[in-house]
């Protein structure tokens, strides 16, 4: 008997008879989130707006591919908006700004995102090789990095002069704004990391059976580092493009990312217990809450109200995702 | 004299205090299939794990191929040129099926950190191939049946010939316990194809196979080989008296019940649970023991299931005593005086960290209780007596349940239904899965001592034999319904009558 | 930063300060020495210019007084923390210990007035306060609060706005928290403004949260969604307006649509020289950081009676508003220093920006 096909690519995707509905409710979801909003909010569906909301999703979706990796492993990181706070003020120091002479250009956004990686570096080498539980050293990570960008950000954040960056922030190519050239480019190879190569995979593994890979002789301790590493690199990159945009390096420039990075990988079926989920979900779970929060001003709803109507499309989105799968997860926790 | 390539030297082991291996020795040779059998708790797949670097011996020496070693971990055995196939189910869910079998040695696979995908599904499909499993390699194994997972292990096993550069020595720890017919006839013939490159030590509870495809086999008693025998020499019979260390008689040849009472415990009519079976009925009377035998699949582990309230029927009733109950959760089962032992235990049977003392009376606490509080002295007196009755081999009463051996939890987890005074219906669930003659002949007089006692005992069985030698009536269900029934009062059915009508 | 009095030059007017405060019928009895004299400042942040002058102002005045021991409690936009650093403070020498608030939420203040009229430490609130709370009812360890009219300033910079817009087209405002008075009260200005001016419609409100990160993308959406009918920008905080200015030059319409905000960062300073805001407000962070520890001082040292003798519209005042524009722009550019400020410390003049009603 031979086996059936060996081609295609891995994926997502199981190879099922029936239609496997649950990988496709988020992006389902996220569709007719765009029709409600569609009906709901003229002006809403213009090619105008879609370039809005791609601008907003933008650093939002740097971060849930970085993240998404941690999770994947069955980790987390709480650490998102210290290290955008610390590479945004990286950033803004090291190009031309009133603050210091210095003038790098490009080379201070690569400054600041190898000021990301190493935060990222921090955390992964303390939660392996000194195994304290992922939550709380990014918790400590969290906290240290953003009194250090206090301190450097002093009693006034630093202004961003270089006109080339600021344009690279604000601007568009071809219609389409930069940043979210730079966001897609991310996802894309997050997305051939997560399917091609081995840390890709073997992060699956870890968040499928961390015990049984170190069983097996893995290199287990050496992804995870890699995992938190690859996510404060993206944080950083986060950070310093955000401080482009708005003109400023700023500690307070991630508030509020870590828990809109976390819900949005989640809701899109990446398990925060690891070992399910990927790049694509997390992209479609952040376009999701960018469509959500953008859809929710056009729709008119109050500002007093908005954040429940938040919480409570979350919630059904959530449900939606998870419904196939409940007579499985007879626990949950 | 042939120069082992594998040979075990004064090996022991403790676990809490009890010795799993106690200064085992024996060998190897090349090209040859060991078998190796006992009792449960003997030590044999503890042996297994130290050979594999999952455990590390306290004391002893491996030596292979004339050189010592003493691996650190799995890879680090691979590298000695020894592979195991685990006992429990050990594949990652989440990955392709090619990832799990070339997992930790994919080499010209992954190039420089990145996945060849056409090259490592052709590498895993040659091995799938070996087994002649029709398994995609790009599967998702979650996707997989619980056979269809114990083959792709088995497939990375195999997967150790391409990587070595000897001849390999594979460990099979019980692989055929949970399949089928088909699947156990492919491992056993894969096992024989393996002597002409490899050396094999096999352990399996049923001594047929491993007479079968062994050509020497070694016999373990606590923790030591106390012989070893070629096959050509011996038989099942010789085995068993070894293990045991007297005659079996047909001990475990069922014992014509005279009649069971009129009494109704449980009567099923027309149950149905889509995609699994449909249009069931039977009754259960007390002190009857009622064997459904099936192939695998056929629904009869989702009818018990059903019975217990872990799944829920579509279509039918379930009448109890008399009264027509709903189970919609195993809490309402044991509410109404049903119990389940589990096929796999481990997942479903025992609660790993706990002892063993708990893990018995986790079910029946209120009877345990005086007010709020659990009445210690009246538990640890209850549970005691259970441990003597049964036989339980453990050190303590406390000792956590996933350090004892198959048969001893199924022995532990026997024991949480028993002791709830109202048990009215017990199922089983393969019962014997994973146990050895003399532990499963101990559990068949305990289960008909207690049918006997009134109660109602169903039971779905691993081989025909069994379900045969235990029960007082039989059920044949085949893709889901009823095929064939024997009743009690009527003749006895032979082996083949019960077979065609699984198949 | 200078110091723009010698220490004897300082010492010379304090003197000379006590001799005048000491001539009134009413002085008292110092409580504190100066060398126990603790000063603290509790705002939510220092990242914020805003944040970092009120600081720089009690810093400037701790170094005037020559008092060395001087507190900054941050509580990074958490009500609980800024409640519960205060209450930590208080467990030690709470008699000498004097709180320049300025409160997360509305809700804080009475907690914290709570705190220092048990254990007798004391406490200047600014901006928020509960109605009904005031400082003279029995409040005696909470000298004063200084208010800013939040609805004359929201009032003041809508004036602006409308003016600059020719009194017609559409305005889009964001918000600051909405749970805090001068959030509310500034938007309020607004409403009022547009009462009076038909030619002028609210197109949408949305908050931003004070933060200038939020009000980008809010910007751009409104951009996407009203186009051109945008004809000015409201934002109850000058990092919104500055946020919300950086989505305008995006499209390139920076300094051609009008923008007002509140605060008086000098970066909003900037941008109304440059033309690419219209107005904004000084609430003098410097001030409002010093003013409160400086009236603090003054009590422990004996230079004034105590508060709960003080008539009520010297606990209870709204400050003087100064407007920025282009035409006064220049003149809030430069750095402030001590010298600015020496005036108001002086213990007779503590309440020479009051607008003298109280309310």
């Amino acid at each position: 008997m031979t086996p059936g096909n060996h081609q295609g690519p891995v994926g997502s995707r199981p190879a099922v008879t029936g239609p496997e509905l649950r990988s496709w409710a988020p992006l389902l979801a996220l569709i007719v989130l765009c029709l409600g909003f569609g009906f709901a909010g003229p002006g809403f569906a213009t090619l105008e707006n879609l370039w809005t909301v791609a601008d907003r999703s933008a650093i939002p979706l740097i971060l849930a591919v970085g993240t998404t990796f941690v999770i994947l492993q069955g980790s987390i990181d709480l650490s998102i908006e210290g290290v955008m706070a610390v590479s945004s003020l990286t950033f803004a120091m090291s190009v031309l700004n009133d603050r210091t002479g210095l003038d790098l250009g490009v080379f201070g956004l690569v400054l600041a995102t190898f000021a990301g990686a190493g935060l990222g570096l921090l955390s992964g080498l303390v939660t392996t090789y000194l195994r304290v539980p992922s939550f709380m050293v990014t918790l400590g990570v969290w906290s240290a990095s953003t009194g250090i960008a206090m301190l450097l950000s002093g009693d006034q954040p630093p202004l961003i002069k270089d006109p080339m960056l600021h344009a690279l922030g604000l601007g568009r190519s071809f219609a389409v704004p930069n940043l979210f050239l730079v966001a897609v480019t991310v996802v894309l190879l997050g997305y051939a990391l997560q399917s091609y190569t081995r840390f890709g995979r073997y992060s699956m593994v870890i968040g499928g059976g961390e015990d049984r890979a170190r069983l097996l002789g893995l290199p287990v301790d050496r992804y995870k580092v890699l995992a938190f590493t690859f996510a404060g690199l993206l944080s950083g990159l986060g950070g310093a493009l955000e401080s482009a945009r708005i003109g400023l390096g700023h500690a307070d420039i991630g508030v509020g990312q870590t828990f809109a990075t976390i819900t949005a990988v989640v809701i899109a079926g990446t398990s925060l217990g690891g070992g399910r989920g990927g790049v694509l979900q997390s992209a479609v779970g952040t376009l999701t809450l960018a469509v959500l929060t953008d859809g929710m001003i056009f729709a008119g709803i109050s500002p007093y109200a908005q954040k429940a109507v938040q919480g409570a499309l979350i919630l059904l989105a959530v449900l939606v995702t998870t419904w196939p799968l409940r007579s499985r997860l007879r626990i949950v926790k | 004299m042939i120069e082992p390539v594998l040979r075990v030297e004064k090996l022991s082991k403790s676990f809490a205090g009890v010795r799993a291996l106690d200064d085992v020795s024996f060998d190897v040779r090349p090209r040859e299939v060991l078998g190796l059998v006992g009792e449960n708790g003997a030590g044999k797949s503890t042996l297994l794990k130290v050979l594999a670097g999952v455990l590390h011996a306290d004391r002893g020496r491996i030596i292979v191929r004339g050189t010592p070693v003493s691996p650190a971990n799995v890879a680090a055995a691979a590298a000695f040129g020894i592979g195991i196939v685990f006992q429990e189910q050990a594949v990652l869910p989440n990955v392709t099926v090619a990832e799990n079998i070339l997992l930790g040695h994919e080499h010209r696979a992954v190039r420089a950190g990145f996945y060849d995908w056409r090259t490592l599904y052709a590498r895993a499909a040659a091995q799938l191939d070996k087994l002649g499993a029709g398994i995609s390699p790009s599967t998702l194994t979650a996707t997989l049946s619980f056979a269809e997972r114990q083959l792709v292990e088995i497939a990375r096993a195999l997967s150790l010939e391409e990587r070595t550069r000897h001849e390999p020595i594979i460990l099979f720890d019980e692989p055929t316990s949970m399949l089928d017919a088909n699947g156990i006839e492919t491992v056993l013939r894969q096992i024989e194809r393996l002597r002409q490159r490899a050396s094999v030590v096999f352990v399996s509870h049923r001594l047929d196979e491993v007479l079968r495809v062994s050509d020497r086999i070694c016999i373990m008693v606590n923790g030591r080989c106390v012989a070893t025998r070629d096959r050509a020499v011996c038989n099942i019979a010789d085995l068993q008296r070894l293990m045991l260390g007297r005659e079996l008689d047909a001990k475990y040849q069922r014992q014509p019940l005279s009649t069971h009472g009129p009494k109704v415990r449980l009567s099923v009519r027309a149950l149905g649970r889509r995609n699994s079976y449909h249009g069931v009925s039977f009754e259960l009377h007390a002190g009857e023991v009622l064997g459904i035998a099936e192939s695998a699949g056929s629904g009869g582990k989702t009818l018990c299931r059903t019975l217990f309230g872990a799944e829920r029927a579509d279509t039918g009733e379930i009448v109890l005593d008399g009264r027509p109950v709903r189970v919609r959760e195993p809490a309402d089962a044991v509410r109404l005086g049903v119990g389940y032992v589990p096929a796999e235990r481990r997942l479903e049977g025992i609660v790993g960290g706990l002892g063993v003392r708990e893990n018995m009376t986790l079910a029946h606490l209120d009877e345990l209780r005086r007010g709020p509080f659990i009445d210690l002295a009246k538990e640890r007196q209850v549970v005691k007596s259970w441990i003597e009755r049964l036989r339980i081999r453990t050190p303590t009463a406390d000792a956590p349940a996933h350090d004892l051996s198959g048969g001893n939890q199924q022995k532990v987890v026997l024991a949480k239904w028993l002791i709830g005074q109202k048990l009215k219906v017990l199922i089983l669930d393969h019962p014997s899965r994973g146990l050895d003659v003399g532990a499963k002949a101990e559990l068949f007089a305990l289960i008909r001592e207690f049918a006997r006692a009134g109660l109602g005992v169903l039971l779905v069985a691993d081989t025909v034999e069994e379900v045969m030698a235990l029960s007082d009536s039989i059920i044949v269900m085949k893709d889901g319904v009823v095929s064939g029934r024997f009743p009690a009062s009527a003749a006895k059915p032979s082996r083949l009558q019960i077979l065609e009508r699984m198949v | 930063m200078t110091r723009a009095m010698s220490c004897p030059a300082a010492m010379t007017a304090c003197v000379a300060g006590i001799v005048i405060a000491a001539t009134p019928a009413v002085a008292a009895e110092p409580i504190c020495d100066k060398s126990e004299i603790r000063l603290v400042n509790s705002m939510r942040e220092i990242a914020q210019p805003y944040h970092a002058n009120l600081d720089k102002g009690g810093r400037l005045f701790a170094a005037w007084a020559g008092l060395k021991n001087y507190v900054l409690q941050l509580n990074q936009g958490d009500s609980d923390k800024q409640i519960s650093l205060m209450r930590l403070l208080v467990a030690t020498n709470p008699r000498c210990t004097v709180f320049n608030v300025e409160p997360n939420a509305d809700l804080v203040v009475k907690p914290m007035v709570d705190a220092a009229n048990r254990s007798g430490a004391w406490i200047v609130t600014h901006w928020a306060h509960n109605e009904g709370l005031h400082p003279f009812d029995g409040n005696d360890h909470w000298i004063a609060h200084i208010a800013v009219d939040s609805l004359e300033a929201g009032v003041a910079i809508s004036t602006r706005l409308v003016d600059a817009m020719g009194r017609t087209g559409g305005v889009v405002a964001l918000q600051g928290r909405l749970d805090t008075n001068p959030a509310r009260k500034r938007f309020a200005g607004l409403q009022q403004v547009l009462q009076h001016t038909p030619g002028v419609t609210l197109l949408d409100q949305q908050t931003a949260n004070w933060d200038r990160t939020a009000a980008f993308p809010i910007m751009q959406t409104w951009l996407t969604k009203y186009g051109g009918r945008i004809k000015g920008v409201w934002a109850a905080n000058d990092d919104m307006a500055l946020g919300a200015l950086e989505a305008l030059r995006a499209v390139g319409l920076a300094g051609k649509i009008p923008v007002v905000g509140v605060d008086g960062i000098p970066e909003a300073i900037a941008a109304v020289e440059k033309g690419e805001m219209v107005a904004t407000v000084s609430s003098d962070a410097y001030y409002q950081g010093s003013i409160g520890l400086a009236m603090g001082t003054c009590v422990l040292t004996g230079q004034v009676p105590l508060p709960a003798s003080w008539p009520k519209e010297k606990r209870e005042f709204y400050l003087k508003l100064a407007v920025i524009t282009r035409d006064n722009a220049a003149q809030y550019l430069r750095e402030p220093q001590a010298s600015d400020y020496v005036a108001d410390w002086q213990c007779d003049k503590l309440w020479s920006r009051s607008t003298g009603k109280a309310f």
